[in-house]
């Protein structure tokens, strides 16, 4: 698999919001690509947090962020930008550009990345309202739709621009399962056709976190922790 | 007491510098950003400016016409008068020029824009930073200093010397039709004496401080929209500080204007 991202990893990364305490404090780990990993820890222990770190929306207060061993938290938006390309993110609410019904939030990407020809772009994100049914919200703007159709929206965006690396935040929440279940196999289609190698989630939804058997990255006390999924136990 | 003063001051003083370079750093990196940004294309730029024109120009013309109507005649009426009174009339074209294209019109103009768009550009962008939109922006690699900032600056700037140049006519022509309900003053005397008092200087005047001032309105109220963090309640402080700040620096700039102006031609006459 040709890709860009070929590691990522946090030396000793420290990051606290302003007025308030660390909510990571010097913590250092390799993530493991070719992975599905999910973020376990209390409400407030950092998994957004550490989600919005590797996507390039927060830096660090100290520490490196290093990707491919380049310390990305030193680029310029410009510099980080074939990276940030390469990487899908969620957020666990909100996100989607309220003046732009539901269809041009989701061409803005590829539109404004010229990611493929206008058909292509339309082609693509038609598969995605076909399959989610999302004909009757497609043209209507985010604050007319219920949160589950805003919800998959921000899902399906981060979709559509094909990436490497896959982040997730609460992805389950607002979701029925069968909507869940058909997200997963469409990230599922992406691993196969070789284009997502990596997708990280946060969820509290103990069943499903199981149900997709993962990786997982534990915080406690500003550190985190990985534990490798057990391959054997699964049958991998 | 005089010491505590001083600090309050040096204070004050510390915070508007602090202010005024971010505010320059955010358009240094607004234009930076747009230079730079090899994905957005001219058409995308375009689109967003234009609709801020249609905002910020094509909507305040009504508003516009009724103001530079009332004032235009009150001038016109007032100024004609007094000026008969003193055997001046021909002196009506000067006294138009000074007081509406180089200081009424970019004035009153830019109050009007702060008061319909700038305070809708800084409670726009504080609902986006509150509903994460910027973040999303960013996330999907669009820059929105590039993408949001700089379009609106740019419109903003194209409408407010478009609304400063349509108050001005409207003003100085609507307002002689009105008064000539009131008084008989002939067009053809009328217009001599506006040609003639009309210079190359008052239109380099009029285009820096309508050019800056409008520039000053949506660079501040960008800026005061982007510092909303999160949180929709933060949204009417920012869009309210976006005001006061927006009249203040219009103000000052248009005063600091007037003034360097006088002083350059008095030292031109010889007088210092």
């Amino acid at each position: 698999m040709n890709c860009l991202i070929k590691s990522i990893e946090f030396c000793d990364v420290s990051f606290g919001f302003e007025n308030s305490d660390l909510v990571l404090e010097r913590s250092s780990l390799a993530f493991p690509l070719g992975e599905t990993i999910s973020l376990r820890g209390d409400r407030g222990s950092g998994r957004s947090t550490l989600l919005q770190l590797l996507a390039g929306l927060q830096l660090p207060t100290m520490g490196q962020i290093k990707m491919n061993e380049i310390n990305v938290s030193d680029l310029s938006f410009e510099e980080f930008l074939p990276y940030r390309l390469k990487i899908g993110y969620t957020f666990d609410l909100g996100g989607l550009i309220s003046n732009r019904t539901i269809m041009d939030n989701l061409l803005l990407p590829l539109e404004y990345h010229n990611a493929c020809s206008a058909k292509e772009a339309r082609d693509r994100v038609d598969y995605y309202i076909d399959k989610f049914t999302l004909h009757k919200a497609k043209d209507v703007r985010p604050a007319n739709v219920p949160g589950g159709v805003r919800k998959l929206t921000c899902l399906i965006r981060s979709l559509l621009m094909e990436p490497e690396v896959l982040l997730l935040d609460d992805l389950t929440v607002g979701l029925s399962k069968p909507q869940v279940d058909l997200f997963c196999d469409c990230m599922d289609d992406l691993r196969k056709a070789k284009k997502t190698h990596t997708v990280i989630f946060s969820s509290y939804d103990e069943s499903f976190i199981r149900q997709i058997e993962t990786s997982s990255i534990f915080f406690e006390g500003g550190q985190i922790y990985l534990h490798p999924v057990n391959r054997e136990a699964v049958g991998l | 007491m005089v010491v505590k003063a001083i600090d309050t001051l040096g204070r004050k003083v510390n915070e508007n510098i602090e202010y005024t370079v971010r505010v320059f750093m955010m358009v240094y990196y607004a234009i930076r950003a747009t230079i730079y940004d090899q994905s957005q294309g001219l058409r995308t730029v375009f689109r967003v400016v234009s609709s801020q024109i249609y905002f910020t120009g094509w909507q305040a013309m009504p508003l516009i016409s009724v103001l530079a109507l009332a004032t235009g005649s009150i001038v016109i009426l007032q100024s004609s008068a007094q000026l008969s009174l003193l055997g001046g009339t021909s002196m009506i074209g000067n006294l138009l020029v000074v007081i509406i294209v180089r200081e009424v019109g970019p004035l009153l103009t830019a109050l009007v824009v702060i008061a319909r768009s700038g305070t809708a550009v800084a409670s726009e962008i504080g609902n986006m930073r509150a509903n994460r939109e910027i973040e999303a922006l960013e996330a999907m690699g669009i820059n929105p200093l590039s993408f949001i900032v700089f379009p609106r600056i740019l419109g903003g700037v194209i409408s407010v010397i478009c609304l400063a140049y349509y108050y001005i006519v409207i003003a100085l022509f609507g307002g002689y039709l009105f008064t000539r309900l009131l008084q008989d003053m002939p067009l053809q005397f009328y217009s001599d004496s506006l040609i003639a008092a009309l210079a190359a200087e008052d239109i380099f005047l009029f285009l820096i401080k309508t050019g800056f001032g409008g520039m000053i309105i949506f660079v501040v109220s960008c800026y005061q929209g982007l510092l909303v963090n999160r949180s929709p309640h933060e949204v009417p402080q920012a869009t309210t500080r976006a005001v006061v700040n927006s009249i203040i620096y219009v103000t000052v700039f248009n005063l600091a204007t007037t003034a360097l102006f006088y002083l350059n031609q008095l030292v031109n006459m010889g007088v210092l």
